[in-house]
């Protein structure tokens, strides 16, 4: 009797410690470290002079997209890796937030932006007296996925993805010509930049109508996706079977593109050529912004910026999503050259 | 007499108190820190999850009726009804304990009244070795053997690739050692004096074990099974991998209650599982979001403490007494 209760007791305690940690450790994001091949490598073309880390003093501030958050955390978590001593602040408050911190209020370094920034941003930032210099990091693209056993989607236009996340209960309520298999349906959860970017493109920022949506599986793991979707037992000759629909970094799907199918969007198939070349249409460039003043006022941002440009490609995969076209990113290397001289 | 002997017992205490002993004292002083931390440990842990908790339901977002009456959550959209994720866990618990209760009640009657000393031998250590098995482990083998097997039964359209049953059929075998190993022992405690009386009536192996030695273990198997259904409620990592990803929101009067709200055999996220989930994304720790997981945790907690006194309650009742 006593025994049960204190093995109760002491169960009840395990099992709260263990959701307890598991809530401590929700603040951080993966680090990738790559530390031992890294410190000696020069930048890819070596048009940027070598950084050591372990020279850079002084605190960095940046504020700006949830999808560049986690790129530009692994960055930093690489640079703090390889000696660097000071602090640096990421803050995951969206684009558009991110520019007006840094336009208006003019209280960080470091703008992160998955989009260009706007005329009118341009405009506040100069009233401030700072000029943004933009720099390209890396290429955010979405792939749509269904699994090998769904033989009848292959392509599928943004109207089409709205009600297929949404309100469809059957594929056929998608499109007239496909079975009435039911959808199941496979998504990023709610705190990644993949699912911001896909509410933002597919249902004009409104969370409500996909997060309504029934048979909804949200998962952080993209694994977890993956297993879903390639499991889903599709028949489209059974409409009793489920069909599954999914999306998440391309990147991802690229690894694992033998086990899943991937849906042209608008027609275009998805791939690197079509990515690259801007005509994929759920693919969006991330960029980091900074000054020209603030590089040479603060040289730890100008050493961070430059550390960024030249490593950003050995992690933007662990990331998730594609590197920068080789040209983006050379004239993101001048751009910072053209500042420092 | 007796007062002869009490003043026997009161000299004797007192001799005993006069002598110094320090290494007893040492060793009493430890076992009561180790007891102690235990309890500060609870109380912190209440005191963090009630504090938690409370900044959620002070939250203009949410309100407790809601929390106890909505049947949608999606804390994004500030949907915070419990039950869809309350229902995942009795449904994912109940399935395991018809499979747990059954099979580990049986194995400690074999193992009790019936195995010979040899199969003992077999049979306990192979039990403690599925005691040891990571759940982890447990998990992916509810995902990549269990729900293959079910969908191979049922077939593919009934059954989804993460479900409830799958999961809670291993939760099931997960803890079958555990009610197995406590009822054993609650049978084994029975005074051999029960069994030879019942052989002396002329009752059978199968009446002595059945009608006699169980009812009188009964209270100690009541405590095995209060134990494992905990453990089935709060068992984390196989309904994380394989019950699924999302809470099984539904609408009362809408969804079919066989084959959308109870059905086992589609995906429903638990309240384990959930916390997982959410803790595992980048989740800041001002969003109410963030501060749902503790009123998960506080809601869990309760069930499991009113179990326990549901459970201390009925073994009290049921306690039989020799000698």
């Amino acid at each position: 009797m006593r025994y049960s209760h204190r093995l109760a007791a002491v169960f009840a305690v395990v099992m709260l410690v263990a959701s307890a940690c598991g809530e401590g450790d929700s603040g951080n994001t993966t680090t990738t470290t790559g530390a031992q091949d890294t410190t000696t490598t020069a930048s890819v073309d070596g048009m940027l002079p070598v950084v050591d880390p372990l020279d850079v003093t002084g605190d960095i501030v940046t504020a700006g997209s949830s999808t560049v958050f986690p790129l530009s955390e692994a960055m930093a978590a690489r640079f703090e890796d390889e000696g660097y001593r000071g602090r640096i602040t990421i803050d995951s408050i969206g684009s558009g937030a991110g520019f007006e911190r840094f336009c208006e209020q003019g209280e960080t370094d470091i703008s992160n932006a998955s989009r260009p920034v706007k005329d009118s941003e341009i405009e506040s930032c100069r009233s401030i007296g700072r000029e943004p210099i933009e720099f390209r990091v890396g290429t955010d693209a979405l792939a749509v996925t269904v699994s090998p056993l769904n033989t009848f989607a292959t392509d599928i236009t943004f109207e089409e993805l709205a009600v297929l996340f949404s309100t469809a209960v059957t594929w056929q309520d998608v499109r007239p010509d496909w079975p009435a298999n039911p959808i199941q349906r496979f998504i990023p959860g709610t705190d990644s930049g993949t699912f911001d970017y896909f509410v933002e493109e597919i249902f004009d920022e409104d969370e409500a109508p996909i997060l309504n949506a029934a048979n909804l599986q949200l998962s952080e793991d993209d694994n977890v996706l993956v297993q879903g979707i390639e499991g889903d037992g599709c028949d489209p000759d059974d409409p009793a079977t489920t069909c599954a629909v999914g999306f998440f970094g391309f990147a991802y799907y690229a690894e694992n593109s033998d086990q899943l199918n991937v849906l042209s969007m608008e027609g275009v198939e998805p791939n690197e050529a079509n990515v690259d070349a801007g005509a994929y249409p759920l693919a969006r460039p991330l960029f980091i912004y900074s000054t020209a003043d603030l590089m040479k006022q603060k040289p730890q941002v100008a050493d961070f910026i430059n550390f960024y440009l030249t490593h950003v490609n050995e992690e933007i995969i662990d990331v998730g999503y594609f590197p920068a076209p080789p040209n983006a990113l050379e004239a993101a290397e001048q751009a910072w050259l053209d500042a420092m001289s | 007499m007796a007062t002869d002997a009490s003043t026997v017992g009161d000299a004797r205490a007192a001799s005993l108190k006069k002598r110094a002993r320090p290494v007893e004292m040492l060793i009493q002083g430890f076992l009561f820190v180790a007891a102690a931390i235990s309890i500060v440990v609870t109380i912190g842990i209440v005191y963090e999850l009630g504090k938690e908790a409370l900044l959620f339901f002070q939250s203009e977002d949410v309100t407790l009726g809601e929390f106890f009456s909505s049947t949608t959550w999606q804390p994004a959209i500030l949907d915070f009804g419990i039950w869809p994720l309350v229902i995942a866990t009795v449904m994912v618990s109940v399935i395991a304990m018809l499979v747990a209760l059954p099979v580990g009640l049986a194995t400690a009657i074999y193992l009790s009244e019936y195995a010979s000393e040899r199969s003992r031998g077999i049979l306990k250590p192979i039990l403690e070795v599925l005691a040891g098995i990571p759940t982890v482990v447990y998990g992916y083998f509810a995902l990549t053997f269990m729900t293959p097997l079910l969908r191979s039964i049922l077939g593919d359209g009934v059954v989804e690739i993460f479900n409830d049953a799958s999961a809670g059929i291993v939760v099931g075998i997960l803890i079958v050692p555990l009610v197995s190993s406590m009822a054993e022992d609650a049978l084994h405690a029975v005074p051999m004096s029960l069994r030879e009386a019942a052989h002396a009536l002329g009752a059978t192996k199968l009446e002595t074990s059945v009608r006699i030695v169980l009812p009188a273990a009964l209270s100690g198997i009541a405590a095995a099974f209060v134990v494992a259904i905990s453990r089935a409620i709060g068992e984390t990592m196989v309904v994380a991998i394989a019950a699924g990803a999302g809470p099984k929101n539904f609408t009362l009067g809408e969804d079919s209650l066989f084959g959308h709200i109870l059905n086992p055999f589609v995906a429903g996220e638990t309240m384990t599982g959930h916390i997982v989930r959410i803790s595992g994304g980048d989740l800041s720790y001002d969003s109410i979001d963030y501060n749902s997981i503790f009123a998960i945790g506080l809601t869990l907690f309760l069930i499991t403490l009113v179990l326990n006194m549901l459970s201390r309650r009925f073994v009290a009742r049921f306690r039989e007494v020799y000698e």
